[in-house]
């Protein structure tokens, strides 16, 4: 048998890179759609690709599935180089963005595919079948074919044959995307359970910031072919390493400046940049960590009077637009009950602290 | 407003509403009864017409004809040939067009246009002068056989036998396999072929497993197709076999044009329809099964 299954326990220890990664390009003549990706996965960890559309996910996903020859690179699993590998002998599970079901197949076919292949046998198929059918939640629609399911069904039952062979990796490029919300949560928990309790590394694409911060142990920002950064979910999000990072997690405010004796001034501050940046920077501080009181505490931070010249109630949180020296502030507070929104032209004294301010060198 | 109401609710109460699929039905209906239907009743008939040997026909009538097709070896032999050299020319149709079908169906842009433009060519050019092109090729002293005495090969007999008719046929009915085949094709997605290549198929077991099934309702479309057309092939038949292999079409000629006996000829031709019958059968039952 071809085939070399990677089992859980035989492997090298947990921790540095199961899944590991090296200067993995793709070129398309000149147009470079992956860009000298490093990537390191520990075993049994879950991490999202998030990117804006066209940014390589599914392209970085194919090279590792061995898919798409990489232009240059190397992909190594497990202590196994895999980077020449034909895809059907590398292990790997994918779920793709748009199911790639057997058509001729029934459902249950569909899902015993992948086990056929790997000659396990009928008694184990029928039981592994049953039990991924099951998983998915479609238990009864084992003799359908794939059109006779919505599209959400398809999705799940591409998941269940990828999971059914217990890959060693497991890729899925926006497993979730035609699930509706409900669906949707559900299905994101199942998959979170299923990675955790059969201790399977996996990638997830996805657009969905809240399902990369939420669901997964660590997060790849791609842009433009290129890795931003790769960390987890707060670091992400308290520690962006670019300004994209920083204004593609979550919202923020962004300000252009120019940084001049360790200092660049904005709104009449004077905010410290760190050491030997100068021209041109970009400053970024979040809505929701701006206060309109200064902190309890007394540490440190920034101070600036305004006026608000636009207020929106959203429910959950107000939204001031502030003019506070010809710079526009956007401030997000929690509602609370006892509160009235302040209106439009009120003077407000916007706080937040220096540990929230980030400072970046503009790009060329 | 309220005025016109009443009229156009009552309208179509007392008109009777014709379907528009039966209405846009009645032209090809009316082509079929006249270009089909009523010269088959006519062939029908023409078969229980009694004839003498110099062809006149007597005005009575006779099953002389039906009672030797199926009791004469001559007449069993020459049905069950046809059919079977018939099935022979699809299957190698078949194997030498799926190839080519499948690189058209993966080729995209300018190439593909290209590709598509070499398969339809020889549609535009008569079957006649493709046969002549055979000839020249096929011929003791032809092209092949030249090529091969060069070599110091013993040449081989290609023409005015079954193989010459069995060659020709087959590059003749190449294009309408290849188009059908890659109508047929549509199913095909290359995501699903990769993803059985991620569950372990090898490329072997992905063309059995999942190019194959795919592609069989194309394969029995052009299969029908060109069983049909090999039946009722009679040209290149007849220039290829230099008239020593016996099939239904040229057979329907001889007795239509040179023995003049008429009724033979129509219950032959009644035959080729019987069997065009059966093969349409067939491929509705494989149609079935394979959906
Ligand atoms: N076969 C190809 N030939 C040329 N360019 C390609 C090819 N495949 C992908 N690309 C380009 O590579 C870039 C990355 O594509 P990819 O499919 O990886 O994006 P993605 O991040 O998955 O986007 P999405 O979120 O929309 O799925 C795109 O700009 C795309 O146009
Ligand atoms: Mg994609």
């Amino acid at each position: 048998m071809l085939h070399v299954p990677v089992t859980g326990s035989s492997e090298s220890a947990a921790g540095e890179g199961f899944l590991s990664v090296r200067g993995l390009n793709k070129r398309y003549g000149d147009f470079i759609a992956v860009d000298n990706l490093d990537l390191d996965l520990p075993k049994g960890e879950l991490v999202a690709f998030l990117g804006p559309s066209g940014c390589g996910k599914t392209t970085s996903l194919r090279m590792i599935a061995g898919l798409v020859p990489a232009t240059s690179g190397r992909i190594v699993v497990g202590g196994r180089d895999l980077t020449t590998v034909e895809p059907y002998r590398r292990d790997m599970g994918l779920v793709f963005q748009s199911y790639a079901l057997f058509p001729h197949m029934s459902i249950a076919e569909n899902v015993a595919f992948g086990l056929k292949m790997r000659k396990v046998g009928r008694a184990e198929t029928e039981q592994r079948v049953r039990e991924a059918i099951s998983m998915v939640r479609l238990t009864g629609k084992e003799s359908h074919r794939p059109a006779q399911l919505s599209g959400g069904q398809q999705q799940r039952v591409a998941l269940a044959r990828a999971l059914v062979i217990r890959p060693s990796i497991l890729l899925l490029d926006e497993p979730l995307s035609n699930l509706d919300a409900k669906l949707r949560d559900e299905m994101r928990n199942e998959i979170r359970d299923i990675q955790q309790r059969l201790g399977i590394t996996a990638i997830f694409v996805t657009h969905d910031q809240a399902e990369a911060l939420t669901m997964c142990d660590k997060v790849a920002v791609m842009n433009a072919g290129r890795l931003e950064q790769l960390g987890t979910p707060v670091e992400l999000y308290e520690k962006p390493q670019s300004p994209f990072v920083a204004s593609f997690i979550g919202r923020t405010n962004r300000f252009a400046a120019v940084a001049k004796n360790g200092a660049a001034e904005l709104a009449g501050l004077s905010i410290p940049t760190p050491a030997g940046m100068t021209g041109k920077v970009e400053v970024m501080i979040r809505p929701h960590r701006i206060t309109l009181s200064a902190p309890a505490d007394g540490a440190p931070c920034h101070a600036v009077e305004g006026v608000v010249t636009r207020s929106i109630f959203a429910g959950d949180i107000l939204q001031y637009e502030v003019v506070a020296h010809g710079a526009t502030f956007l401030v997000e507070q929690g509602t609370a009950a006892h509160e009235r929104p302040l209106e439009q032209g009120s003077p407000v004294r916007l706080h937040w602290l220096m540990s929230d301010t980030y400072v970046f060198g503009a790009a060329a | 407003m309220t005025a016109i109401a009443p009229t156009l609710e009552a309208a179509p109460a007392r008109r009777v509403k014709i379907p528009l699929a039966v209405i846009l039905l009645i032209p090809i209906t009316l082509i079929n009864l006249i270009g089909f239907v009523a010269p088959v009743i006519n062939l029908l008939s023409f078969s229980f017409r009694e004839v003498q040997a110099t062809g006149a026909m007597t005005g009575g009538s006779s099953i002389a004809s039906w009672v030797a097709i199926v009791t004469d070896p001559f007449y069993i032999e020459l049905l069950v040939n046809s059919i079977l050299t018939s099935l022979l020319i699809v299957v190698l149709t078949l194997v030498c067009s799926f190839p080519i079908a499948l690189l058209l169906h993966r080729t995209t842009g300018f190439a593909r246009t290209v590709l598509l433009f070499v398969v339809i060519t020889p549609l535009l050019t008569s079957a006649v002068v493709r046969t002549y092109g055979w000839i020249a090729l096929l011929l003791d002293g032809g092209v092949i056989n030249s090529l091969l005495s060069l070599a110091g090969l013993p040449t081989l007999k290609l023409i005015f036998n079954s193989t010459g008719v069995v060659i020709g046929l087959t590059e003749i009915l190449m294009p309408y396999m290849i188009l059908s085949l890659l109508a047929g094709f549509r199913r095909l997605d290359p995501r699903v072929e990769e993803a059985a290549l991620t569950l372990g198929a090898n490329p072997f077991q992905t063309f059995w497993r999942i190019i194959v099934p795919l592609t069989l309702p194309g394969v029995a479309l052009g299969s029908l197709l060109c069983f049909v057309l090999a039946v009722s092939s009679f040209i290149t038949p007849k220039l290829l076999g230099g008239g020593r292999v016996f099939l239904l079409a040229t057979e329907i000629y001889d007795q239509a044009m040179v023995t003049l006996n008429w009724p033979l000829a129509s219950t032959l031709a009644i035959m080729i329809l019987i069997v065009f019958g059966g093969a349409l059968f067939l491929y509705l039952r494989a149609l079935r099964a394979i959906a």
